[in-house]
């Protein structure tokens, strides 16, 4: 396909608009970039530790090394303290439970009888002590252990198959890329014929030998643009500042890019065609975007969602998008390998092609 | 020798409160207009003034009858048509962001024509504005920018819609002055007013319409001689707005 003079510098035009309107600049990177930071500090992989006291009313050696071991365990942060001290700080929760280390306690006990640790718990904290019991029960098995000289039958060795960790972020962005190029292209097309209807301009530019399809290919080869050049701020600065991974190949990633900002730019190419005031489009608009930001798995996986929205979640355009995008980025799959997705993709290319065409009757969208 | 022939040009739209029923917008206009005249369309609001002129720019379907321009017919040709007209709307605005230059080369390039934009805004007086934005313009000068915009093409007939609508006296005057200044060149000019003192000065004929009809068609002092009152009812020989009012009535429009 060869661009007119005239192509070009209508895009040319567009971009100019674009820059000039530093406020949308702006909007559009700092929410994904906030986003981005606020989950890359909350979620940097480490669990904060669990605050436990412990009573020690025993003086022996063996009660000092399993006080000391957890102490060492990350998992805690040990206060020392008297029974009711602790049972106090336990109520107003600055416990997560107290443990109260017996007198018996020692390794001449250890032999004849088994030794009771008593644990006070704040029931409302009992999710957090499934976490917790299992550590404790595998410190004192050690201990046992170590003094009755044994050595355990069996050993679990955890080997991590998938060769590099992966992180939330590493999830998040790709979704948070394809929830931008959504934003970006139903805005560029929609919301914009629309703003340049109401002022009038479209009527000025119908009476000129502009043609429709000059008018489109403008539109859809600046905001391309547009789009490519903010995700790839967005990327440079997630894998610059927030240290996320991606494995896969640009190429194969940003070409996924394009064919999902053609996909959302014939859906505004709609919008901007049905909807007559800007309020209706933001109506109709959110229609269209807000089931896709919650069921596209931008934020979290689809399988994690309930079974009887998942077939409804997994044809939406935006799911296609972002599970391509990130099958790449996290996998370094190849564009073969997502074939389900490209297929998906082709569909609504084809499906969102022709109702824009339909919908977009030129006299009627200048009008 | 005429450059635009409307014959039998008609326009109906569903009534508002009614759909089932039909009012005629324009109903049976044909007009001649004549190659290097300025032609002046008066009428009452909602006389049927635009939509006319929105015919012949392509903006709106014809629904009867048909028109030529430089002999390019207007429904089966728009693009040809396009190329040979210039336009100026009642209100229109620019994007936003771009200069007057920037505007001016964008249209040029609309019609696929290099174009010096510092030559046209010297000719309507906006050489002082070139960096400005349309937005930060008086209604004046926005006219005039409006009229700059609809002359990138070198049009052989320019369509001015109300373009003195709003204007203090001064900038009424400088409009005048711009569109003789483009007819002394040879530009056919079409014009719609509500300005009586305007139609009689600029415009060499001119069409008053009626409730989608023209009612009278000629020149100002013609008509004058035809329709304005006798002395005894308006002193010496009365003006083109007694004569206005006399066949459009004095019942208010909307």
């Amino acid at each position: 396909m060869i661009l007119s003079k005239l192509q070009l510098h209508l895009s040319k035009v567009f971009l100019m608009i674009f820059l000039r309107d530093r406020q949308s600049i702006f909007f559009s990177l700092f929410f994904p970039i906030i986003f981005m930071t606020v989950f890359g500090f909350v979620n940097n992989g480490q669990q904060e530790p669990l605050n436990i006291g412990v009573v020690n009313e025993s003086d022996s050696v063996v009660a000092a090394d399993f006080v000391q071991q957890l102490k060492d365990s990350l998992v805690f942060n040990v206060t020392i303290g008297t029974e009711g001290l602790l049972r106090s700080e336990l109520e107003e929760g600055d416990q997560t439970m107290v443990l109260v280390i017996p007198e018996i306690f020692n390794t001449a006990n250890l032999d004849r009888q088994s030794v009771e640790l008593r644990i006070l718990v704040d029931a409302a904290q009992l999710a957090q002590l499934s976490l917790v019991m299992p550590l404790l029960e595998q410190t004192l098995i050690e201990i046992e252990r170590e003094f009755r000289d044994t050595e355990p039958m069996f050993s679990l060795v955890i080997e991590d198959v998938q060769a590099r960790s992966q992180s939330y972020l590493d999830f998040l962005l790709p979704g948070l890329m394809a929830f931008t190029l959504m934003q970006l292209s139903i805005a560029g097309s929609g919301y914009n014929i629309i703003e340049f209807r109401r002022k009038g301009i479209l009527k000025r530019l119908f009476v000129t030998p502009i043609q429709p399809k000059d008018f489109i290919t403008a539109i859809v080869l600046a905001r391309t643009t547009i789009v490519l050049t903010q995700l790839f701020v967005l990327i440079t600065f997630a894998v610059l500042v927030l240290d996320v991974q991606i494995i896969g190949s640009f190429a194969a990633f940003f070409f996924v890019v394009i064919l999902g900002t053609f996909i959302f730019l014939n859906l505004g190419f709609c919008l901007g065609s049905i909807a007559k005031t800007q309020q209706a489009a933001i109506m109709i608009g959110n229609i269209v975007i807000f089931p896709q930001i919650f069921l596209s798995g931008v934020f979290y996986p689809i399988e994690s969602m309930p079974e009887f929205v998942q077939p409804v979640a997994n044809v939406l355009p935006l799911s296609f998008v972002s599970t391509g995008m990130r099958d790449i980025a996290n996998e370094g799959v190849s564009l073969l390998a997502i074939m389900p997705s490209l297929i998906g993709i082709a569909v609504w290319l084809v499906v969102s092609y022709v109702l824009a065409t339909r919908l977009f009757v030129w006299k009627e969208v200048a009008n | 020798m005429p450059i635009i022939e409307i014959e039998n040009f008609t326009k109906t739209y569903p009534l508002p409160d009614n759909k089932n029923e039909t009012f005629c917008a324009v109903d049976g206009v044909s007009l001649l207009i004549e190659t290097g005249e300025v032609f002046g369309i008066l009428g009452p609001n909602g006389a049927g003034k635009t939509t006319t002129l929105e015919m012949l720019e392509g903006l709106n379907d014809i629904d009867g009858g048909h028109a030529t321009i430089d002999g390019i017919d207007v429904q089966s040709c728009p693009f040809k048509i396009k190329e040979i007209i210039g336009v100026q709307l009642q209100a229109s605005e620019y994007f936003d962001n771009l200069s007057l230059v920037e505007l001016l080369t964008l249209f040029g390039a609309l019609y696929s024509h290099d174009i010096d934009p510092t030559a046209l805004l010297e000719k309507v007086q906006l050489l002082d504005k070139a960096k400005a934005k349309p937005a930060n313009l008086s209604g004046g000068q926005k006219q005039r920018f409006s009229i700059a915009c609809a002359l990138v093409n070198k049009p052989k007939v320019l369509f001015l819609d109300e373009p003195t609508t709003g204007l203090d006296p001064q900038a009424k005057r400088n409009i005048w002055d711009l569109v003789q200044n483009l007819n002394n060149n040879g530009m056919t000019i079409v014009l719609t007013t509500h300005n009586m003192e305007e139609a009689e000065s600029l415009c060499h004929r001119i069409a008053i319409m009626d409730h989608g009809k023209i009612v009278a068609e000629g020149t100002p002092q013609s008509l004058i001689l035809q329709h304005a009152p006798e002395p005894p009812e308006a002193p010496l020989h009365g003006n083109l707005e007694d004569v206005f009012l006399v066949l459009t009535g004095h019942a208010l429009r909307d």
